[in-house]
């Protein structure tokens, strides 16, 4: 559903991306791993449209969404979650929530004001979905509570619900156990099976091996801006280079 | 604010302005009211702005300014009635600030705040200097007073309520806006550009759409001031009117509807008040606006609120 073609990116003298190459099949968890400096994020920023691509093309279900603002990508099904939580601090969890409504309802400026019979109904069925995803992530009793006065943990959650609340059908997730303790990180997996168990296919750019091996369905491997293994979790950690480049210099790190 | 609680307010408010349009009849106390409210309405909107969406405005008197001399323009030199030019005054104010704020929003911070510093010195310029139509800096004399039927609405009893019932309405439809999609996108955009993007928010379309409306807002009060006062001169639409009402918003409160009723009465009173200081009046003024920021930096109506919770909660 998503295709990442001969993508590069350069910042002044850094390659950051080389000719990156992969599809994203629908109804898959793709993880995209890779040490730090590998890429990553500039592959997910060039995804969400943050930075426009050397070369190269990123087709969603057969257009071209490259360069394109973010806003518009929402409205075509990609949601994303941030790598340090962005969360509306000035605003309820159900608020929260209810922002990540805004491309599946209408009601402007003047209907806002007027109030016509149609923009409550409207408002009434966006209240029902967000705290059906609250109840989804498990934060019903949380609706209530002004967001940034939520542990780091259930934060993320929230970002995951308002996400869902665009009905993505493709779901990016930036480091999704960044910040997470073992229980929480193993919560979160179980979570986004059930997101996959949906329909909707997830990216996710992560640091964390544990959970990448055991959910993901492929993997990619970036290794200074290029694709250096690409396979099921079983492939990849069973191969040389991948061995020998990330987790070997894993290893030595830790040493 | 919920649909009851906002019912409610808009109630006790107009019960408020009834009573006092009754009782009040003193021809000076009448007048400072009316300019309030029409002070309250420029804070309104540029709240909206700068509250909500976290965009400043340092060149709003513009469209106050626009909204006068517009309205004074059609009417006098054209013989427009008031009420004919009043939707093309406001939809001319609207449309302008879309126009000029698809561009200069896409600046933030210092570059925005330049930006429309910018537009109210251009607004400022012209309206002095546009002799044959705006009377240059002597202003414009003569502008026609509202008539709704027979009844002349001028500066007293009958402005003052005019102007009270445009508040209300106003208050009403914000408060309305601020808790639906519209609003809480607002919110998302002053508290994180990126996350309301990535929630699907045009932001920099949004950022226009709201300006406009802050300009319609203000378009509005100078509609209501041409008409009610009579008389406009560039003074009353220069820099310094501009900074006055960001610092309403801000003395009042950010993000407050009822903070920029607040914030509007103290910065048109408080001159009032310190006439008795003679020669020392800006200074008096200069220092009690530190004095605030200092003490209630979240502006008046919620750092007192939070006072009188501080007291409830010890005592």
């Amino acid at each position: 559903m998503l295709n990442i073609e001969n993508v590069s990116k350069a910042f002044g003298g850094v390659q950051a991306l080389y000719r990156v190459h992969f599809q994203v099949r629908e109804g898959h968890i793709q993880a995209v791993i890779g040490p730090n400096g590998a890429g990553k994020t500039t592959l997910f920023n060039v995804i969400t449209g943050v930075y426009a691509p050397d070369e190269g093309r990123i087709v969603l279900d057969g257009t071209e969404i490259h360069g394109r603002p973010m806003h518009e990508l929402v409205a075509r099904g990609i949601a994303r979650t941030f790598q340090n939580v962005e969360l509306f601090p000035s605003m309820t969890v159900l608020e929260n929530v209810l922002v990540g409504r805004h491309v599946r309802t209408r009601c402007g400026l003047v209907g806002a004001m007027a109030r016509w019979p149609w923009v409550g109904r409207e408002e009434r069925q966006s209240r029902e979905a967000a705290m059906d995803l609250l109840r989804f992530v498990g934060l019903e009793e949380a609706a209530h509570k002004m967001s940034g006065d939520l542990p780091f943990g259930w934060q993320r959650l929230v970002e995951i619900a308002r996400a869902l609340a665009s009905e993505p059908r493709l779901l990016l997730l930036d480091e999704p156990a960044a910040g997470l303790n073992a229980v929480e990180t193993e919560a979160l997996a179980d979570l986004i099976q059930q997101i996959r168990s949906r329909g909707i296919t997830v990216v996710l750019v992560e640091h964390d091996m544990n959970l990448t091996m055991d959910i993901s369905d492929r993997i990619v491997v970036l290794d200074r801006g290029r694709k250096l293994a690409e396979g099921t979790p079983r492939e990849i950690q069973s191969d040389e280079a991948v061995m020998e480049a990330y987790l070997g210099r894993k290893g030595q790190g830790k040493r | 604010m919920t649909g009851k609680n906002r019912v409610w307010a808009t109630a006790a408010f107009a019960g408020v302005i009834a009573v006092a349009s009754v009782t009040v009849s003193n021809a000076y106390h009448q007048q400072l009211l009316t300019i309030i409210g029409i002070h309250t309405l420029l804070a309104l909107g540029l709240n909206m702005l700068m509250g909500y969406a976290g965009q400043i405005s340092l060149g709003h008197a513009a469209f106050y300014g626009l909204g006068a001399y517009g309205t004074g323009i059609l009417t006098t030199h054209y013989g427009w009635s008031p009420w004919a030019a009043f939707p093309v005054v406001l939809t001319a104010a609207g449309w302008l600030a879309y126009v000029i704020g698809r561009p200069t929003l896409k600046l933030s911070g210092y570059y925005l705040a330049m930006g429309t510093l910018g537009l109210g010195i251009i607004a400022h310029v012209i309206f002095r200097e546009w002799d044959s139509m705006t009377g240059g800096a002597s202003g414009m004399v003569g502008i026609p007073p509202l008539q709704v039927g027979g009844t002349v609405l001028s500066l007293g009893r009958s402005g003052m309520i005019l102007v009270w019932v445009t508040v209300l309405t106003a208050f009403f439809l914000c408060s309305r806006l601020v808790d639906s999609r519209i609003g809480r996108a607002l919110r998302a955009l002053g508290d994180s550009q990126g996350a309301a993007a990535a929630c699907g928010i045009d932001t920099g379309r949004l950022k226009a759409v709201i300006f406009s409306f802050s300009a319609v807002l203000a378009a509005l009060a100078g509609f209501l001031y041409a008409h009610l006062v009579g008389f406009i001169s560039p003074s009353s639409f220069d820099f310094l009117m501009s900074i006055r009402m960001v610092t309403m918003v801000v003395i009042g409160g950010m993000a407050s509807i009822w903070g920029s009723l607040f914030g509007a009465s103290v910065i048109t009173m408080l001159p009032e008040w310190l006439h008795v200081f003679s020669d020392y009046e800006m200074t008096v003024y200069g220092l009690v606006l530190m004095v605030v920021m200092i003490f209630l930096p979240q502006g008046l109506t919620r750092g007192m609120l939070d006072a009188v919770e501080r007291v409830r909660r010890e005592g």
